[in-house]
């Protein structure tokens, strides 16, 4: 018998020690984190939508009433709606927007294209909220691009227009502000790793650049294209900060809807969970359905 | 550094309790009830937990609750705010414990069955008998005193007087088609209230069914003429500022900030009769700093308290010698009408009995 194959079971032993605890030692923390504090909310917020558990005091157990009610009330439903609407409008049109920046940053073989992607990036170092705020300045009443429109003469003072703040318009174009460089950034990994050679491999068997963009670049950017969209898609679904600070009556979205029935109205825990799990139980079906568009994709030439 | 220093001066506190508390049993007697009240204060630590609204803290109301910051300098206030009683509620239930919080009169039965409040000791408080005999009786259930009443005001209609022209004194004014998309609703149940007063309703605080479905009709079919709905007075203050608002749902300090600001602002008693509350300082049950919550109210029940209310704030204080500068607010809040928060100069904000029901159709109004 060989030293090798003498030394082979202590080192299968190590091998298999050091499996048994990499693993959960690696995976256990993350996972007790997300079962804190991810889950275990999400069950309480469920026992809460089934009067499992309940803020009055009065006698309570299992039911399905809250559901039942809002299956069948015309307006959460609405409002749930209008809020995928303005979602699917502001992913969408930043896609789009998002598509031709990130295409020259990756493709143009620049050198200061990492400079560029840290100006896209920049208005992470200020807040949420100030970015937020920054847009009331700018589209109010006397607003800047009011004040600029006066200053013109193309508005008079008397007249602005006065629908810019406050509005479904207003939520729409600060989030599509505040998710852009969410957006870019999936689509630019995706197209950087793009492999040149298919590009060359295209122009050689003729393609024009068009044709090349649209049989090769598109559908290989495509995972990250529906990353982007997922990216911005989910959250601003259940958004509730940006319509609160610009979106007045008719910017009233879904996600104010939750907070308002655990707080600001008075409080129906109930209702409010059922809208939150059914939110969670949208988007995961949203993940889901998505995620096989993630995938890496193949090109073949025909 | 300062919460540490707290920590350690809380304990030395406890110490001197331990012998304080003992001392007040065997010499209660002698002392007197003052003494031993102030012995019985000492007992307590820590920071005095409140739950108020904004403006009524450190963010600009310290004048009002000075005087208690002076004499425990140990334990001065801790705020955290609330935008209404609904939200104050939610944060109870979510856990916060506060010593002592404000809700206002329309509420008093509310939380005095709710089992979250405990009565307050007035023997405590050497202000209270300079407050409002109206205003203290309507803090109190069941004979008990629920609610220390301090702030009080209405809600009423706010106008830019050089850009609206009325058509009449009412309530209508917040649903007229001519001022679309420059008027603000308030973000509470009680514009239910408003709707049933202005469509004529007997009891708009105990709407039947059909009433209220009437109510929330009419709201839902005039919610496009409202561009805002508040739920914080600085976001008024912004919007009517910046003139994106000329017609608001609005209480008097409202008015006078956009005074301040120099627009041409009238505050409106409708016909229909403007809405009049009282603010109740209410004392939460288990609160481990009962006798210093007693203090705190007593300070915010004076005088100077009151006349600094009154002057900076527009609002009308329930101790009935404090009188503001203006002689023009004075008018304006009929501060020498000892029932100008209720009939036949207003209606005194009340109990609704089906509150879960009319809050869930305002927020149908508000998603719909």
């Amino acid at each position: 018998m060989s030293i090798a194959a003498r030394a082979s079971p202590a080192s299968a032993r190590r091998r298999w020690f050091r499996l048994d605890l990499t693993t959960p030692t690696l995976l256990g923390l993350p996972l007790a984190w997300l079962a804190v504090f991810f889950l275990v909310p999400i069950a309480i917020v469920a026992a809460y939508s089934f009067d499992v558990y309940s803020i009055d005091p009065g006698p309570h157990g299992f039911t399905l009433q809250a559901w039942h009610a809002f299956l069948h009330s015309s307006v959460y439903l609405s409002l749930f709606w209008k809020s995928v609407k303005m979602s699917l409008i502001v992913s969408a049109t930043i896609v789009l927007l998002a598509y031709p920046l990130a295409y020259y940053l990756a493709l143009s073989g620049t050198k200061r294209k990492y400079v560029l992607l840290l100006l896209l990036i920049a208005p992470f170092l200020t807040s949420y909220l100030l970015r937020v705020l920054a847009w009331k300045v700018i589209l109010g009443n006397q607003g800047a691009l009011n004040s600029f429109l006066v200053w013109t003469g193309l508005r008079s003072p008397d007249h602005p227009i006065s629908q810019l703040l406050y509005s479904r318009f207003a939520v729409m174009l600060v989030l599509a502000y505040i998710w852009l460089p969410f957006v870019a950034l999936p689509i630019f990994v995706s197209l950087e790793s793009l492999d040149r050679r298919l590009l060359e491999a295209a122009s050689d068997l003729g393609a024009t650049r068009l044709q090349a963009f649209r049989r090769v670049t598109l559908p290989l950017s495509l995972p990250g294209i529906f990353a982007a969209f997922l990216f911005v898609f989910i959250p601003t679904l259940g958004e509730f900060v940006t319509p609160s600070l610009v979106g007045g009556t008719s910017g009233y979205m879904y996600g104010n809807q939750i907070v308002d029935l655990f707080g600001t109205g008075f409080p129906d825990w109930e209702t409010g969970s059922v809208l939150a799990i059914f939110l969670l139980g949208v988007v995961g079906v949203l993940t889901i359905v998505f995620a096989r568009f993630l995938q890496p994709r193949q090109v073949t030439a025909e | 550094m300062e919460e540490s220093l707290e920590r350690r001066l809380s304990r030395e506190q406890l110490l001197k309790i331990a012998a304080a508390a003992g001392g007040a049993t065997l010499l209660a007697g002698r002392l007197g009830t003052a003494e031993a009240a102030q012995a019985a204060q000492l007992a307590e630590s820590g920071r005095l937990q409140v739950l108020d609204w904004a403006g009524y803290g450190n963010d600009g109301g310290q004048a009002m609750f000075s005087a208690y910051v002076k004499g425990h300098p140990r334990n001065k206030p801790q705020f955290t705010y609330m935008t209404n009683e609904s939200d104050a509620l939610a944060k109870i239930h979510a856990g916060l414990k506060p010593d002592l919080f404000r809700p206002y009169v329309g509420w008093v039965k509310y939380f005095a069955t709710s089992g979250l409040v405990q009565p307050w000791n007035p023997k405590l408080m050497p202000n209270f008998k300079h407050l409002n005999p109206f205003m203290v009786k309507a803090g109190q259930y069941k004979g008990k005193q629920y609610g220390i009443p301090d702030d009080w005001g209405f809600d009423a209609i706010l106008y830019r007087g050089d850009k609206v022209h009325p058509r009449a004194k009412s309530w209508g004014l917040l649903f007229d088609e001519r001022y679309k998309g420059k008027i603000a609703w308030f973000d509470d149940l009680e514009m239910l209230v408003i709707a049933g007063l202005y469509l004529g309703m007997p009891r708009p605080w105990r709407q039947s069914d059909a009433e209220l479905k009437r109510s929330q009709q009419f709201l839902i079919k005039k919610k496009k003429l409202a561009r805002l709905i508040w739920s914080s007075e600085t976001n008024l203050w912004e919007a009517f500022g910046s003139g994106d608002l000329w017609i608001a749902y609005a209480w008097p300090n409202d008015w006078v900030q956009m005074k301040k600001k120099k627009l041409k602002v009238v505050y409106m008693r409708p016909k229909e009769k403007p809405i009049a509350w009282v603010g109740m300082f209410m004392l939460l049950k288990g609160s481990p700093r009962p006798r210093l919550a007693h203090s705190y109210v007593n300070a915010w029940s004076s005088k100077r308290s009151g006349k600094w209310l009154e002057d900076n704030y527009g609002y009308g204080h329930a101790n009935v010698l404090a009188r503001p500068s203006s002689s023009d607010l004075l008018r304006a809040l009929q501060l020498t009408n000892p029932k100008a928060v209720t009939e036949p100069a207003a209606h005194l904000d009340r109990d609704v009995p089906r509150r879960a029901v009319y809050a869930r159709m305002w927020e149908e109004v508000k998603a719909s």
